[in-house]
């Protein structure tokens, strides 16, 4: 619902990163969104799309890669990966201490740009 | 050529979110953003609390909605500090948001500022806005499988309000899974179940939060 602020601030990071480095055309952007951040790809990819039009970055393609959330748990110690939203309990022993490590991302990986 | 940049992509709006927790944090004012679905109750809640906490500290409130002033409104009438936001279509408030209304509210002369978001379940837990701490309110009657349709929201909040338990002999909704789903989210979330037309368990809030911002 938010992927238009979120492909906002995604080309503001973008077109600022390309004109400090001195380049003024931005061909590919690669961003990393985590399983539960929240967004919608498909919503993202439109918005970003509809966003470019008068920015440096109309001819850029928007590739999303998906980060499956993933964690250790403090008593078993074992880590895991789901492809779920959210982890109710640690899928091996079942006890709710445990740390993500990753899933939450919205981050722009890398540019390509000339 | 290729070239790395590894940023958040939130990184701006949490720039400014820093910027505003600095003021927050000068001014000796603890804020709460508060979130629910449309409907829940966060008004009522806040009337409540409001009505049962200005004689002992100073309270004051950002109010955001898509559109109209019908909250700021009912926060005027009980005579503390307000100001409404219109985010004129947007399903959240940000922090810049937040940062162009400052000035519109004495917040240097409050204890406790309160805002309260746009009604939505989703989106506002993902923005900061320089707040200490999040509260979420979820109603009874939106029925027991919320916290894990949207669990961002429920993971992010510190304390959760199930609002309307008056209405639970009419309902079909298992008030402990409620709990129980939002403790396997959020383990160190405090729970309160009140109703906010009765006044049942306000009391047990009040408290809480008087503790929590002094």
């Amino acid at each position: 619902m938010h992927e238009v602020s979120i492909a906002q601030s995604l080309l503001d990071v973008a077109v600022e990163n390309c004109r400090t480095n001195g380049f003024s055309t931005i061909k590919h952007v690669r961003v990393l969104i985590g399983k539960a951040s929240g967004v919608m790809p498909e919503a993202l990819l439109f918005a970003f799309d509809s966003l470019k039009e008068d920015t440096i970055a109309r001819k850029a393609d928007l590739e999303i890669v998906e980060v499956p959330l993933r964690g250790e748990c403090r008593e078993c110690g074992k880590s895991f990966e789901t492809e779920e939203r959210y982890v109710l309990s640690c899928p091996h022993c079942g006890s709710v201490e445990y740390t993500l490590s990753s899933g939450r991302e919205l981050t722009v990986a890398d540019l390509e740009v000339e | 050529m290729k070239l790395k940049v590894t940023t958040n992509i939130l990184t701006a709006n949490e720039k400014i979110a820093e910027g505003n927790r600095a003021l927050f944090d000068d001014a000796g004012v603890f804020v709460l953003n508060l979130m629910s679905s449309p409907g829940a109750g966060k008004t009522t809640l806040l009337e409540e609390t409001i009505k049962r906490l200005k004689d002992r500290i100073r309270v004051g409130v950002i109010e955001g909605d898509i559109a109209g002033t019908d909250d700021a409104m009912r926060i005027d009438a009980l005579k503390v500090p307000v100001v409404q936001i219109n985010t004129g279509g947007a399903c959240h408030l940000d922090a810049n948001m937040i940062s162009e209304v400052l000035e519109d509210i004495p917040y240097r002369e409050l204890d406790l500022l309160v805002i309260e978001n746009v009604g939505n379940l989703v989106c506002p837990a993902e923005f900061k806005l320089g707040e200490h701490m999040k509260a979420a309110v979820l109603s009874i009657t939106e029925g027991h499988d919320k916290p894990l349709k949207y669990p961002i929201m429920f993971q992010e909040s510190s304390a959760l309000v199930i609002n309307k338990m008056d209405l639970k002999p009419f309902l079909d909704v298992d008030v402990e899974k409620i709990k129980r789903d939002v403790l396997s989210l959020n383990p160190g979330c405090v729970i309160f179940e009140v109703s906010c037309k009765t006044g049942e368990g306000l009391d047990a809030w009040i408290a809480w939060l008087q503790t929590t911002i002094s």
